[in-house]
């Protein structure tokens, strides 16, 4: 097993970092341990707008990203650890050969972690790490959370309670479940950065098997972060079809808005309010791009001030 | 010759996929071995490589949709 060492904790790179790691190493199986600043990572087939309020999310300052492996939408911040495990895939996809390594390692760093469910790690009944995978090109790229000081409020308010009732769309769905922290349910007390360096250590024992990119390795991985990982076609184009519809109030009177998006691209876009002008908001949403600074710029052209309140109302 | 492409069977247990991507377009042209699309089953993405060479002529299934394995997802016009 070998690593190599990524101490960015910028999401875009990072899944960038992971991605190319896991095309270009074809040999050798690789861990990876690494952190996100605060974002949203949704699985491949999702549609965001459903899982998460992209206008909220905007507000806070938190970006929405898409990764290539299957499941449900995360929240990560620095009080979460990422692990990827990528390795030859053989036979067909096994969540027990790629967790049993994991469960053992935090197991020995004094974690008292078990598997439950097909790739979700608890500790007692609550979950803390939920993994998804990805199959191409005969390697398996196995990744998953590890809960270890999160703010478990943010969590639940963007994941949880965060869901957008108003999209009728196909795609996964996220399944919601009760979470807790790692700390807590440590024997013995710990750092993150203790349990980083000992998680690793379990797994990539050797000092010489830490690598590190060389300079052109980095040149490849910017130049995905900033074509796949930074672009619209990647994490808003990609959305499921859906449908929009929703009532209530704005400016203290009845709102109705409706519309339709494929391939990220809004059609049938109407808004009915005593305050906003119908035909131009039919033609400012109609073709536009499904994009929360799109929408904050249409907000802004059909309600002044009141632009933040509509948004919140829109996507 | 026109040859019906099917939603693979991935594990014993597998009931369903999801068609998460197409990775040609109706019209283009699939070499054997080169990605066509990815379907997603249990929090697994999986790549699925053509078997033969030939020109997308239709997807029958979208991005997002469900199907059992074995039902339709590509029509592969083959020489």
């Amino acid at each position: 097993m070998i690593t190599f060492i990524n101490q960015s904790a910028d999401p875009y790179y990072n899944l960038a970092f992971e991605e190319y790691i896991f095309r270009t190493v074809r040999e050798e199986d690789v861990f990876l341990v690494w952190q996100n600043s605060p974002c949203v990572v949704a699985g491949s087939g999702q549609n965001l707008c459903r899982e998460v309020r992209p206008a909220l999310l905007r507000r806070l300052g938190i970006p929405m990203l898409r990764r290539v492996s299957g499941g449900g939408t995360v929240y990560h911040d620095l009080g979460n650890v990422n692990y990827s495990l990528i390795t030859a895939q053989e036979g067909p996809t096994d969540y027990e050969k790629s967790l049993a390594p994991i469960v053992a390692a935090l197991n020995r760093t004094g974690v008292p972690a078990s598997r439950r469910g097909v790739c979700d790690l608890a500790v007692g009944e609550k979950k803390i790490s939920g993994s998804a995978q990805r199959s191409a090109d005969g390697r398996l790229l196995h990744h998953g959370t590890l809960l270890f000081e999160t703010d478990l409020d943010m969590l639940e308010r963007i994941t949880s309670r965060g869901k957008n009732a108003f999209v009728r769309s196909k795609g996964t769905p996220s399944a919601v479940s009760a979470v807790t922290n790692i700390q807590p349910h440590l024997a013995r007390d710990m750092t993150l950065e203790d349990f980083k360096t000992r998680l690793l250590a379990e797994l990539v024992p050797a000092e010489k098997d830490r690598l590190t990119l060389t300079e052109a390795q980095e040149a490849e991985v910017r130049r995905l972060r900033d074509e796949k990982y930074h672009s619209w076609e990647w994490t808003w184009g990609k959305t499921p079809g859906f449908t929009f519809d929703r009532e209530g109030v704005f400016a203290g009177e009845h709102f109705r808005a409706r519309y339709q998006a494929r391939r990220g691209v809004l059609s049938d876009g109407e808004i009915v309010s005593p305050v906003i002008d119908g035909e131009q908001a039919a033609a400012l949403l109609g073709g536009a791009r499904l994009d929360p600074e799109v929408f904050a710029e249409i907000c802004r052209t059909l309600a002044g001030d009141r632009a933040e309140e509509l948004l919140e109302l829109l996507l | 010759m026109e040859k019906q492409i099917a939603m693979p069977k991935l594990r014993e247990e597998m009931t369903k996929g999801v068609l998460c991507a197409w990775l040609k377009e109706e019209g283009e042209t699939v070499e054997a071995g080169e990605p066509l699309y990815e379907i997603e089953t249990d929090k697994v993405v999986n790549q699925i490589e053509a078997t033969e060479r030939g020109v997308l002529k239709r997807q029958l299934l979208e991005e997002g949709d469900e199907a059992a394995p074995g039902a339709p997802v590509a029509i592969l016009e083959t020489e």
